[in-house]
Formats: C-alpha cells, sequence, structure tokens
C-alpha cells in the first residue's frame, strides 16, 4: 500500500459502521426473524395459479394442530379434553379450539340444502338409480327395519325415500364416533378423544413458539399425571421444535466458539490488546452481516442465524495474519505488517467471497441468506483490519515463543519432511480410503432433510395419521377448465377416476367439491332420474303403501316433488353452507378461468395418483417431489460449479504463477474436498446437495491455506502460527455446526470440518513445493 | 364361561355406584347376579317400530349373536335381509362402514351381554326386581342422546327378554327375545361375520 494514513482509514471504517447502527436501530426493532419450515424452500417454479393453490393448501396446514387425549374409558379422554380445551382457550395462541362437533352448523346446514334434496344426490344414490332403482327401495327398508335408523326414521316424515340423509351423510366422508358431541376415537387399548385447533398466525413470533411448546409440554404432563396420555401434531409443533432447537444451537455455536477464540488468542499472545481487537472485527463483522442481510431480505430464517454463528470462527482470520504477523520481528510496525500480508489476506478474502458467492446460487432462500450473511461479514472484518487495525495496533509488540508455537513447528517442518519421504505408502494408503469413501456414498435428494423434528414428534403424528386421517397429504390435483361447467365435467372425470383407484386402496379417500355441488346441468339431470326411477314409475307409491304411509302422505309427497322442478342450488349458495376446509378446495372463476383443488387423504400408491395428470384440465401437484427433484438438479449443478471454480481458481494462480504450481496449490483443497467427500461415505453421513456447497467453502479456505504457505517465504513460523490459530477457530466454529439437530446444517457442518483439517495437514507441504 | 376381570369390575362399580345411585345399586347388583353371564349368547328376536306417520308398525325378525370380546351380530331375516355388525369402535352393514351412534355400541353390548353396570355411565338407571322377573329404566344423560331417545325400558328374568325405546319424537321401537341359548362355541359362520369387523 503506497498511501498509509491509519487515521482516515480509521475515520472512514467509523464512519460506515455508524451508518449501519442507524439502519440496524430501524430494522433490527421491526419483525425480522424467520421460523417456519417453508420459508426455507425455494419460490415455486410453478405457474402462478399452482402457487397459489399451494399458498393456500399450506396457509391451513401451517395453522391447524390436532390434540388427542387419550385413557381406558371414553368418559376420562372426554374429561382431559375438556379441561386441555380450557387450558388451550386461556394460552389465546388460537382463535379456534374445537372440541365439541359444531351441532348448530350443522343444523343450519342441513336446513339450508333440504329444500334442494330433489337436486342433490350423492354420488352412490345415483349408480343405485341408474343400475336398479329397486335397490333403493330395499336399502332404505333395510334401514328403516334395522334396530339403527332411528336418527332416519325421525326423517321419514319430511323425506319418506331418506335420500336427503343419503345424500348429508355422504358430505362427510369420515365416519367418526361421536360421543357427547365430541369425536371419540378407539384403538387396540384406549379411546381418544380429538380436539382440533388453529393457531391465531401461520407466522408465529419465537416467543410465542416457546410459549406453544412449553404449552404442549405442560399439556402433556398434566394429562399423564392424571393417568392418561396427549397426542399433539401439526405443523406449528414442527416449526416450535426447529425454532428451539435452532436458538439452542446458535447458543452453543456462538458461545463454544467464542470461548475457543479467547482460551487460544489468551495464550498466544499473553495480552488482552489483540482479544480486545479480534472481538472488534468479529462483532463489527457479525453486526453488519446481520443488518445488511436484514436490509437485503426484509426477514431471515433462523436457521441462517446458525449458520452465522459459525462466521465467529471464520472472521477471526484475518485479525490473527496480521496479528500473528508481528511475531518475533523487532522492527515491526502495522505498516510493514500490513504491506506484507495484504495480498494473501486479499486473496483469501476473494476465494472466501466467491465461495460463498456459490451458495447464493442456489435457488433456496436460506442458503442465499447464508451467502450475503456471511459475505457482509467476512467483508467488513476484512475492512475492519485493513482499515483500523494499523491505528489501533501502534507500538503492540508480539516477541514471547507462545506455546503454540512448538506445535506449529513441528507441523510446519517435521510433518512435509517426513510426508515427503514416505509419500509413495502415503498416497497409495490416502488413494485407497478416498476410492472406498467415495464408493460408499449415496446421494440423498429430500426436500423433509430441511426440517429438524425429534423422532418422538414424528412417531406420534405418524400414530395419529393411523388413528385418523384427518390431515390432508400434501399433493393434491388442481383442477380447471374454461368456465364452470367446463370444469365441473374435468373434475367429475378425475373423481370417478379417484373413486376406481380408492377401490382399490391406493388412498383413503378424496374430496372435490363437485362430489358434494352438482352443477346446474346436473341438478337438472338428478332430478329427471328421481322422476323416471321413482316418482313417475310405480315405485314410490307402492313403497309408501307398502310401509304404511297414509294417502295424504303420499300426495304431499308427489305434490312436493312437482313443485321442486326448478329449483337449483348456485355454488355461492352451496359454499356459504360449507366449512372452512371444504370452501378452501374452491380457487374461484377469472377471466375465463374455473379452478379447484381436488385434495387426497392417505395416499397408499402415489404413481396411480400421478399418472392421472393425463385427463383433461388436471394438473398433478406433488410439491415435495417437485422440490425433492430439484435438490436434485441443483446438486448436479452444484457440482458442475464446484468443477468451474475449480478451474477459475486454476486459471487464476495459473497465470500468476505457472500451471504446474498452480496445479500444485490446488491440490490442497482437491485433496481436502476428496477427504471430506470419502469421510462422509465412511461414515454414512447425509450427502446432499448442501454437502457440495460446503465443499465450495472448502475450496476457498484450502485454496487460502495453500496460498499463505505458498507466499510465506522467510516467515514461515509466523505464517504457520497464523493459519494453525485460525484453522483452529473456523474448525471450532464447523465442528460445532456439525452438533445440529438439523440434519443439513449437521452434514454442512461435517463436510467443512474434515475439508479444513485436510487442508491444514497438506497447506505446509506447499512450502516444499516452491522449493522444488 | 365366567370372565375373571368381571368380579373385580363388577365391585368396583358398585362401589363408586354407591356414591350415586342410591337405588339403583342394589337392584342393580340382584339383576345382574341373577343374568347368565357366559361369554357367547345368541338367540332370536322379534322387533316392531311404531312411527307415528305410519299406519302400521314395522315389524321384523331375526337372529342375533354376542360375543363377549368381539361383539354383535345382528341377522334381519325377514321382511328385508340384512345384517349388522357392531363393536365399541366399528359399525358395519349391508351398505358399508357406518359411524357409530352416539353410544350405541356400548349399550348393544352392555344389553346383550348382561352387563348393566357398564350403562350407568351413559344413563341414569332405576329399577325394580320382583321375583321372577325385574325390569329397569333407563335415561340418557348425554345431551345428543337425549334429543333422540327418552327412555330404554329393559324387561327379563334370569334373560334379558324385552328392550323398549321410547323416542323423543313418539316413536317407539320394542325388541323381544326367544329361544336364548349359551353355546360354548361360535359356528364357522359367526366366526367369519366377527373376522369381518377386527380392524
Amino acid at each position: 500500500m503506497n498511501v498509509y494514513h491509519p487515521k482516515v482509514t480509521a475515520w472512514i471504517w467509523l464512519l460506515g459502521m455508524i451508518v449501519i447502527s442507524v439502519l440496524g436501530a430501524q430494522v433490527l426493532t421491526r419483525d425480522w426473524l424467520e421460523t417456519g419450515f417453508l420459508a426455507l424452500l425455494p419460490a415455486s417454479e410453478q405457474k402462478p395459479e399452482i402457487a397459489k393453490a399451494i399458498q393456500q393448501q399450506s396457509e391451513l396446514i401451517n395453522r391447524e394442530m390436532i390434540w388427542l387425549t387419550g385413557a381406558a374409558t371414553s368418559r376420562q379422554a372426554i374429561a382431559q379434553a375438556q379441561q386441555l380445551k380450557l387450558q388451550l382457550k386461556q394460552s389465546k395462541l388460537f382463535n379456534k379450539v374445537l372440541l365439541q362437533f359444531p351441532q348448530q352448523q350443522y343444523i343450519k346446514q342441513y336446513q339450508k340444502l333440504f329444500p334442494y334434496r330433489y337436486q342433490l344426490l350423492d354420488a352412490q344414490t345415483r349408480i343405485t338409480l341408474n343400475n336398479n332403482p329397486s335397490d333403493l327401495i330395499k336399502q332404505t327398508r333395510e334401514v328403516l327395519y334395522s334396530p339403527l335408523g332411528q336418527m332416519q326414521a325421525a326423517n321419514l316424515e319430511r323425506d319418506p325415500l331418506l335420500l336427503f340423509s343419503r345424500y348429508f351423510s355422504a358430505q362427510d366422508p369420515l365416519k367418526l364416533n361421536l360421543e357427547q358431541g365430541m369425536v371419540i376415537l378407539h384403538d387396540v387399548n384406549k379411546f381418544w378423544a380429538l380436539l382440533l385447533t388453529d393457531l391465531e398466525d401461520s407466522n408465529l413470533p419465537l416467543d410465542k413458539l416457546e410459549i406453544l411448546l412449553n404449552l404442549v409440554n405442560g399439556a402433556t404432563a398434566h394429562v399423564q399425571g392424571s393417568g392418561g396420555e396427549l397426542m399433539v401434531s401439526g405443523m406449528p409443533l414442527f416449526t416450535a421444535y426447529g425454532a428451539h432447537s435452532a436458538k439452542q444451537e446458535i447458543s452453543t455455536v456462538g458461545i463454544g466458539s467464542s470461548a475457543g477464540i479467547i482460551l487460544l488468542l489468551l495464550a498466544t499472545f499473553r495480552s488482552p490488546r489483540p482479544l480486545l481487537l479480534s472481538t472488534l472485527a468479529i462483532g463489527s463483522g457479525m453486526f453488519a452481516a446481520l443488518v445488511l442481510s436484514i436490509l437485503f431480505f426484509t426477514k431471515i430464517h433462523i436457521l441462517t442465524l446458525v449458520f452465522g454463528a459459525s462466521l465467529i470462527g471464520v472472521a477471526d482470520d484475518y485479525a490473527q495474519h496480521l496479528l500473528c504477523d508481528s511475531l518475533g520481528e523487532k522492527n515491526w510496525n502495522p505498516r510493514r505488517g500490513l504491506h506484507f500480508i495484504l495480498p494473501g489476506l486479499t486473496v483469501g478474502l476473494i476465494s472466501n467471497l466467491l465461495s460463498y458467492a456459490g451458495l447464493g446460487f442456489s435457488p433456496f432462500p436460506g442458503l442465499q441468506q447464508v451467502a450475503v450473511f456471511s459475505a457482509m461479514g467476512l467483508l467488513v472484518a476484512w475492512l475492519t483490519v485493513v482499515l483500523l487495525f494499523p491505528l489501533l495496533l501502534k507500538g503492540f509488540v508480539f516477541n514471547h515463543e507462545p506455546g503454540l508455537l512448538k506445535l506449529t513447528g513441528y507441523w510446519e517442518q517435521k510433518w512435509p519432511a517426513w510426508a515427503f519421504k514416505n509419500k509413495r505408502w502415503l498416497s497409495l494408503v490416502l488413494l485407497v480410503f478416498i476410492a472406498g469413501g467415495c464408493w460408499r456414498l449415496i446421494p440423498q435428494d429430500d426436500v423433509r432433510l430441511l426440517q429438524s423434528a425429534p423422532a418422538e414428534l414424528t412417531r406420534t403424528a405418524n400414530k395419529i395419521r393411523q388413528l385418523l386421517s384427518l390431515s390432508r397429504d400434501s399433493q393434491f390435483f388442481l383442477v380447471s377448465g374454461t368456465d364452470q361447467k367446463d370444469w365441473h365435467r374435468n373434475e367429475q372425470q378425475l373423481l370417478n377416476s379417484l373413486e376406481a383407484l380408492k377401490q382399490q386402496q391406493a388412498l383413503q379417500y378424496y374430496e372435490g367439491i363437485s362430489h358434494y355441488w352438482p352443477n346446474a346441468d346436473r341438478q337438472q339431470e338428478n332430478y329427471r332420474l328421481l322422476k323416471q326411477t321413482l316418482y313417475d314409475s310405480a315405485l314410490l307409491k307402492q313403497y309408501m303403501n307398502g310401509l304404511g304411509f297414509g294417502k295424504e302422505a303420499v300426495k304431499t309427497e308427489l305434490k312436493q316433488f312437482a313443485g321442486s322442478a326448478h329449483k337449483e342450488l348456485s355454488l355461492p349458495e352451496w359454499l356459504k353452507t360449507a366449512d372452512e376446509s371444504k370452501q378452501q378446495l374452491w380457487l374461484g372463476c377469472q377471466s375465463g378461468h374455473c379452478q379447484s383443488i381436488v385434495a387426497l387423504n392417505g395416499i397408499k400408491n402415489l404413481p396411480a395418483l400421478a399418472a392421472l395428470h393425463s385427463l383433461p384440465g388436471v394438473v398433478w401437484v406433488d410439491q415435495v417431489e417437485k422440490l425433492s427433484s430439484l435438490f436434485k438438479r441443483y446438486r448436479i449443478r452444484a457440482s458442475a460449479l464446484l468443477v468451474s471454480a475449480f478451474s477459475v481458481v486454476w486459471l487464476g494462480l495459473g497465470l500468476k504463477f505457472g500451471w504446474g504450481r498452480a496445479l500444485g496449490i490446488l491440490s490442497v483443497p482437491l485433496i481436502s474436498l476428496a477427504v471430506a467427500l470419502s469421510m462422509l461415505g465412511w461414515f454414512g453421513q447425509l450427502f446432499s446437495l448442501f454437502n457440495l456447497f460446503a465443499l465450495l467453502l472448502v475450496l476457498g479456505i484450502g485454496v487460502d491455506y495453500a496460498m499463505f504457505f505458498f507466499m510465506a517465504g522467510d516467515r514461515r513460523t509466523s505464517t504457520s502460527l497464523a493459519v494453525t490459530v485460525s484453522a483452529l477457530t473456523t474448525l471450532l466454529a464447523f465442528g460445532l455446526l456439525s452438533v445440529s439437530s438439523t440434519e443439513i446444517v449437521h452434514a454442512f457442518g461435517f463436510t467443512v470440518a474434515i475439508g479444513i483439517v485436510t487442508a491444514l495437514m497438506c497447506a505446509p507441504l506447499m512450502s516444499r513445493l516452491k522449493a522444488e | 364361561m365366567p370372565c375373571p376381570g368381571l368380579a373385580f369390575l363388577n365391585a368396583l362399580l358398585f362401589f363408586l355406584l354407591s356414591f350415586n345411585h342410591s337405588h339403583a345399586d342394589d337392584v342393580l347388583a340382584q339383576i345382574t347376579t341373577r343374568l347368565a353371564k357366559t361369554e357367547i349368547t345368541q338367540g332370536n328376536f322379534q322387533q316392531e317400530k311404531r312411527l307415528k306417520i305410519l299406519r302400521k308398525p314395522l315389524i321384523s325378525s331375526g337372529a342375533f349373536t354376542y360375543h363377549q370380546s368381539k361383539g354383535v351380530i345382528w341377522k334381519t331375516l325377514t321382511p328385508v335381509f340384512s345384517i349388522l355388525l357392531v363393536n365399541e369402535s366399528r359399525l358395519l352393514t349391508s351398505q358399508g362402514e357406518q359411524a357409530v351412534p352416539a353410544a350405541l355400541g356400548k349399550v348393544f353390548n352392555s344389553i346383550l351381554g348382561g352387563n348393566l353396570n357398564r350403562l350407568t355411565e351413559d344413563f341414569s338407571i332405576t329399577g325394580f326386581d320382583q321375583k321372577p322377573s325385574w325390569q329397569l329404566q333407563l335415561k340418557p344423560k348425554d345431551e345428543l342422546l337425549k334429543k333422540i331417545i327418552t327412555t330404554i325400558l329393559l324387561t327379563g328374568d334370569n334373560e334379558l327378554r324385552l328392550v323398549e325405546m321410547q323416542e323423543a319424537d313418539g316413536n317407539i321401537t320394542r325388541i323381544n327375545f326367544g329361544q336364548i341359548t349359551h353355546p360354548e362355541q361360535l359356528t364357522t359362520e359367526q366366526e367369519a361375520d366377527f373376522e369381518r369387523l377386527s380392524p
């Protein structure tokens, strides 16, 4: 650096930090933290209407929670559920706590739809009437003569054929047992009472998620205390657990890294100044990273902060290099130090920034955030070192022999000598190790890896699903048509195919609006069907006379039927009577385009369902599969990115140092990468897209270390000290990431940690490279 | 075959009942001891439903089988054949799986199994025992059930002989039982029917 004005640069730094602080005061006071799992997924690559449907589905899923209290008798289960209901209401987290079946709503629905009974026929009734109308009479008689049918018999006066009873009970595809108006389920040895809740907000802030978690734990203990059992499931609970563990991980990684750095710095420099300066560099870097990321994304995910905490260990590197440079130099001053290490420091920054830029290349909001967060953090930490340290390091002396130096001395001199002497068999062992590990690698591309949930939570969710498949599967069909008539025809066609698949046990049930609401044509058709088969033929009269109805009753029924010929129930009217979950199936008509969702439960044969997308106007939406295949596609792209990153670095180094030497420098990250990959294989760790992004970092860090050694010249001792100290802190940070309960975070940390250890081992061999 | 757990259950229920039902418990205890308690009970029935809207009663007849742990087979033979299979969690008819209406499975099992004590959970019970016959009057506690059934009358001696259900809207259902036997084993046909009920 030719122009050296420590005071001027320090002022520039201070000014920059003041600007960031002012911005920070604005953004950090608003709600900037995201916790939901879905926020980590890329915005749909799908057409806007499909994206809208997905949004609609997930909005519901994000708020729904299912609670089941279990006990030896249904009475106990109900008592517990009633108590739980009070507890849940008191928490004020929910806008709906449903235990008692909404009977009033049911009655209202019955009354609203009853006038249209001759227009509304369920699918089964239509089939029966078309095939053999007298079967319908037979079935009605069966019901009337059986010891059941009490309820239906009460309707006989208004609905002699029990037509509307048939339609009405078909509206509720789940045959649930009610006791005191509550849904009671029964498994081998327990009765379960069902409680449904809807969270007030689909995106709960962190403190409310903690309250939710405490509520679940408290309620579980309470129910267990009175001899029962509580099962809870729902997306919010998964989110709450994820946020909870992320919070713990942030503090584990943050505190662990900080403690490690403090110990290392104190042991190495034996003076508080380096520690304070490092803290300043890291602190400004992290703070600026947080503020700038929020400015950029408006909201950042809690998982980004878990990664961000690992930045402590990386941002520290630049400070270490400058501080260590002073080792043993009698006439050291910041100016000379900076002059000497600035090229290496800059190459290091650029290679790190490039590798993080690679993360930003992915479509995953989480990784993009990590990329921006890390890049900003590193840049500001670097600027702090370059702009501010020269002023603050004036008069810094470092002339004792730190204990660490013995270790680094051995590692930097003895180890390369030994390695070169034994290079034949060492390379053979390495080769076998790498080949063996890589052979065992199995790529995984499941989107659910992003979610961390305790095994017990997943087990409970599965158990609940076995008891009752109330929650819809994430896969669904989107049905569209140019107008209502076209849409209705398309959906009916799909529902017919689904019925056939249901008979083959491919799924438990499906739900589409046209299953309940026949359109105007169909309503007329239903009426005509009844007219032909029952009312105009002698069947109705025969049946009514045979059963013992009076003549008046027969006349009234015929008159009512005749008077209902032109009735028509419109879709909006029907929707008003339907419950929320059915209403949400209808997406509406816009500019010559009508759309609906057909929801699915308990899918057992996915390919058979997916094959139905060939029907007219039908789109199969499988977001899980879509995202998983996106993972796969990007895993392949990321591999290509990695290869091209290596090529670019080789090109850059080759132009400066010659192709052979460039290859030599690159061998450090290359071997680190291979070892990291094979270790994943040997330990059976997750290998996905995210490991490849971790390898990008390994490339950056590996080049970094190799460069420092390659360019160290006669200052090898101070370089090796700097590299060791920074590697140890980085290692600590990423090593701590691998304690994460989120699979991908764990895999990320594991990969980088192994890569750094290997790079640290290989880097000293570089000094030989230059000599040879 | 007597059930070993039954004695304990009875004792427990009597203990609990002594707080709530000062009159019914003695009667219920006397009747329960008189009823033959075996694993299997089978017999014929004749059902008569009187609906206000109809000028003549709906009369049907058939056969029933009760099995202590498996549930009930209710076969209507005349005038239309139908089969109804019920236990405490499932209800199957010729028209497929149905929701078990409030407490129905329990009522069915308790009444036919002579396990009257269990009914105290869902009904308030009064009655008398004038040998050789007894009668119990059951009134539902469940608000929903109350809207449908006002009273169930049970009459019997050492077997249950008559069930009469009075409904809220004035309809009456009367079921007479006859030819009651307690075989040691189920027939293969009965076994097959129960098999359909097991999940």
